[in-house]
């Protein structure tokens, strides 16, 4: 990471395989204006346990953002509707401890492209930065 | 099966500060089916609490280790490789996981990261309701295997008070069952209303919480 890039805000997002363009070929990251956006590629947004998210966090990345399929159109029926509970309820313990719960958020949409999915992104940063950089991050302590 | 939840964060953060190292130890019992203290609340509570404690200037590293019951003392020595190298213990188990770490590693602080609130089931995903109190002198044979002692929250034992609702909910809580609306609807069921109608001896209440702390022996499998 370059010295100019040094507070970037770190966005990392989980989409769900089925919420992308069929001929979408993730990058592993991505650099805009103010913000870096590593993709990592999920079966299902239900695989997202409250556990992950945190952990990722915990690990030093600014925010999270989980992208599932739109209301009534997950292949597992109900997975973007578990997501967005448990995404709520880690939001939720993310405010208790005074992290901010905008450090997490989840979105919803279908046959995204790679800029789409970098617009997501961009907009958690935007969300984000009145935070600041997460407090576990060593090299901003 | 035993029911805790989470102590608030707060609380538990002021438990941890001063604290360097600290050994999150979850039970795969009782605690891991009501979804407070099992492998996956470890593994939740852990960034969390490094993260709080981050926050507030405070960095601690949080080792984890889930015991398969906590209540055990074969499980909890599972734990004297490790409790050499943290200096404070943050058990997720119920009272009495807390307590037996406690009692097998005196020489370390172990905190509660739970509060245990009874003694309940699973009845709907995401819902756990009361079903025992462990009074010690049981009458679920006499009330149609529905317990007013502890789905009661008057504790009445000889019918409804008078603040049943029209829909059988209890006056205190309107998503709870009146208990005795249940047994009475369970009676009718079965045709059984009149054995409600039998007098029946006091409850022996000595044998619970009134009577002190409980022991139960049994000889026969005593060294």
């Amino acid at each position: 990471m370059s010295r100019d890039s040094k507070f970037d805000l770190d966005i990392v997002v989980l989409y769900c395989r089925q919420c992308v363009a069929d001929e979408f070929a993730p990058p592993s990251s991505v650099s805009g204006a103010g913000f870096v956006a590593r993709f990592v590629m999920i079966p299902c947004s239900s695989k997202v346990e409250a556990s992950y998210v945190l952990k990722i966090l915990a690990e030093g990345a600014d925010g999270v953002e989980v992208v599932a399929c739109p209301d009534k159109k997950c292949q597992f029926l109900v997975g973007n509707i578990r997501a967005e509970k448990r995404i709520g309820y880690a939001r939720n313990l993310l405010e208790e401890i005074k992290m901010g719960a905008e450090r997490l958020g989840m979105t919803k949409g279908e046959g995204l492209s790679e800029t789409q999915l970098t617009d997501i992104a961009e907009k958690r940063a935007g969300q984000i930065k009145p935070l600041g950089p997460n407090p576990m991050k060593g090299e901003n302590r | 099966m035993i029911i805790a939840e989470w102590k608030p964060i707060p609380e538990m953060v002021d438990k941890l500060r001063g604290h360097k190292k600290v050994l999150l130890v979850g039970c795969a019992t009782c605690v891991a089916e009501c979804a407070a203290g099992g492998q996956r609340e470890v593994e939740t509570l852990a960034p969390l609490l490094r993260m709080a404690m981050q926050v507030e200037d405070n960095p601690i590293e949080i080792h984890t280790k889930t015991l398969e019951r906590q209540c055990e003392w074969e499980f909890v020595e599972e734990l004297a490789d490790t409790i050499g190298e943290v200096d404070a213990v943050l058990s997720i188990a119920c009272g009495i996981g807390v307590q037996a770490i406690a009692e097998r590693f005196p020489e370390i602080p172990v905190y509660p990261g739970v509060n245990t609130t009874s003694l309940a089931i699973r009845e709907a995903p995401g819902l756990w309701t009361a079903r025992c109190a462990a009074c010690g002198d049981c009458i679920l044979g006499e009330t149609f295997g529905l317990c007013p002692v502890a789905r009661c929250a008057k504790g009445l034992l000889n019918g409804p008070c008078g603040g049943t609702r029209k829909d059988g909910k209890c006056e205190v809580d309107e998503n709870t069952d009146c208990v005795w609306y249940l047994i009475i609807k369970r009676a009718e069921e079965r045709g059984e209303l009149e054995k409600l109608a039998k007098i029946r001896k006091a409850k022996d209440w000595s044998n619970s919480d009134h009577g002190g702390p409980k022991r139960m022996i049994r000889e026969d499998l005593q060294p």
